[in-house]
C-alpha cells in the first residue's frame, strides 16, 4: 500500500463541488492545532498544482463540473482523492436530483471520458463526516490505520 | 522597551506552559465520543423482518427496500446515510439500533453495503410465495386469532371466503 509519493508529506488541495459548508468546517476543524493534521505533514496549499492529495466534498453539482475537471487535471501525479461526506460519496440526499451527478462512482465515469485518471480515492462517509473520520480516512490512505467495514449479506428464511 | 520585546518569547513560553497540550493523538488514542452521538446504524438480522417502514422514513434513501416474487431485499448503503436516526425510531421490532461507529473511511464502495434478504414463505394451497415468515410471525404476535389462515396466501382467504358465502346461498 506505501507509495513513494505516500512517504513524504501530502500536501492537500481543499475542492467545494456544492457543498453545503458542513464537511468544509469539519475539514477546517481537523486543521486546528486540536486534532493537528500537520503531525502527519499534511499541509493545505491553495493551488491543486502544488497537492497530492484532492479533500472533495459536496455532490458535483453540473454548474461546478467543468471547474472540478480542470482543477483534478491539474493535480501532478500520481493523484488521491478523498471523497467526504454522504454528498461526494453517494450523492447524499440529492443522489438523484435532476442537477447533480451524485457522487463519485458516477463522476468516475466522466474522468475517464475526459482522461483523467485518479490512482486511488478513499471515501469517508459520514453528513458531515466528523475530523477524526477525515484523520482516519487520511490515515487509512497512509497505512497507518486498517479498514473496519466491509461487506454483509444475510439471507433470512 | 526593548527590554519588554525581550522578555515576550520567554511569556509566550509561560503561557503555553499554563495551557499545556490540547492535542489529541487522534488514531493512536481513543477519540471523544459522547453518548449523544449518533454513526453508523446496526441492523439486528434476528429481528429484522422486512416490513420497509425504514426505508419509507429515509431522507437520502440509504435504505432501500426492493421486493421481487421470491424475496424482499433490504439494502443499507451506508455512504449515503446522513445518520439522522429516524429508521430507528419507526423499526416496529426494534431490530434497528444506532451505533457511534464513525471510521466507515474504506477504498472499496461495496464495502459500505449491508443487505439483507427475506425469503418469502409459500401458501400452503397455491404454493405461491406471498409474506416473510417473520411478517406472518409478528402477525401472530399481535392477533391471536389469525392462526386459522396465517399460512394461506390473500387470494386463498379471499376464495375460500367467497365459497364459504356461496354455499350459505344455496
Amino acid at each position: 500500500m506505501k507509495n513513494n509519493s505516500l512517504k513524504k508529506s501530502i500536501w492537500v488541495f481543499h475542492l467545494n463541488t456544492g457543498s453545503c459548508n458542513g464537511c468544509d468546517i469539519e475539514i477546517l476543524d481537523a486543521l486546528t492545532p486540536y486534532f493537528d493534521v500537520e503531525r502527519f505533514g499534511i499541509k493545505l496549499v491553495a493551488s491543486p498544482r502544488h497537492a497530492d492529495l484532492v479533500l472533495l466534498t459536496g455532490p458535483i453539482t453540473l454548474k461546478t463540473l467543468p471547474m472540478v475537471i480542470n482543477a483534478l487535471r491539474a493535480v501532478p501525479r500520481p493523484r488521491y482523492v478523498l471523497a467526504i461526506g454522504a454528498c461526494a460519496v453517494g450523492g447524499g440526499i440529492w443522489y438523484d436530483s435532476y442537477s447533480v451527478i451524485g457522487g463519485v462512482k458516477e463522476f468516475k465515469k466522466i474522468l475517464e471520458e475526459h482522461n483523467v485518471e485518479i490512482d486511488k480515492i478513499v471515501f469517508v462517509p459520514g453528513c458531515p463526516a466528523r475530523p477524526e473520520a477525515i484523520i482516519y480516512g487520511v490515515a487509512l490512505l497512509l497505512g497507518l490505520v486498517k479498514e473496519k467495514v466491509s461487506k454483509e449479506v444475510v439471507v433470512i428464511d | 522597551m526593548t527590554l519588554k520585546k525581550l522578555l515576550k518569547p520567554f511569556k509566550l513560553l509561560s503561557i503555553a506552559k499554563k495551557a499545556g497540550v490540547v492535542t489529541v493523538l487522534y488514531p493512536y488514542q481513543k477519540p471523544l465520543i459522547t453518548p449523544e452521538f449518533r454513526g453508523k446504524i446496526v441492523i439486528d438480522s434476528t429481528k429484522c423482518m422486512g416490513c420497509g417502514a425504514c426505508a419509507n422514513a429515509c431522507p437520502p434513501n440509504a435504505l432501500l427496500i426492493t421486493e421481487s416474487n421470491e424475496a424482499v431485499i433490504l439494502n443499507y448503503f451506508v455512504g449515503r446515510c446522513i445518520f439522522c436516526g429516524r429508521c430507528a425510531d419507526v423499526c416496529p421490532t426494534g431490530a434497528i439500533s444506532i451505533s457511534n461507529e464513525f471510521e466507515l473511511a474504506t477504498t472499496n464502495l461495496d464495502n459500505l453495503k449491508t443487505i439483507l434478504v427475506h425469503r418469502h414463505r409459500e401458501c400452503v394451497n397455491c404454493g405461491r410465495p406471498f409474506a416473510t415468515g417473520r411478517m406472518l410471525e409478528y402477525v401472530l404476535r399481535k392477533v391471536h386469532m389469525a392462526k386459522k389462515y396465517i399460512n394461506e396466501c390473500p387470494d386463498c382467504r379471499k376464495n375460500r371466503f367467497i365459497n364459504i358465502v356461496s354455499i350459505r346461498k344455496r
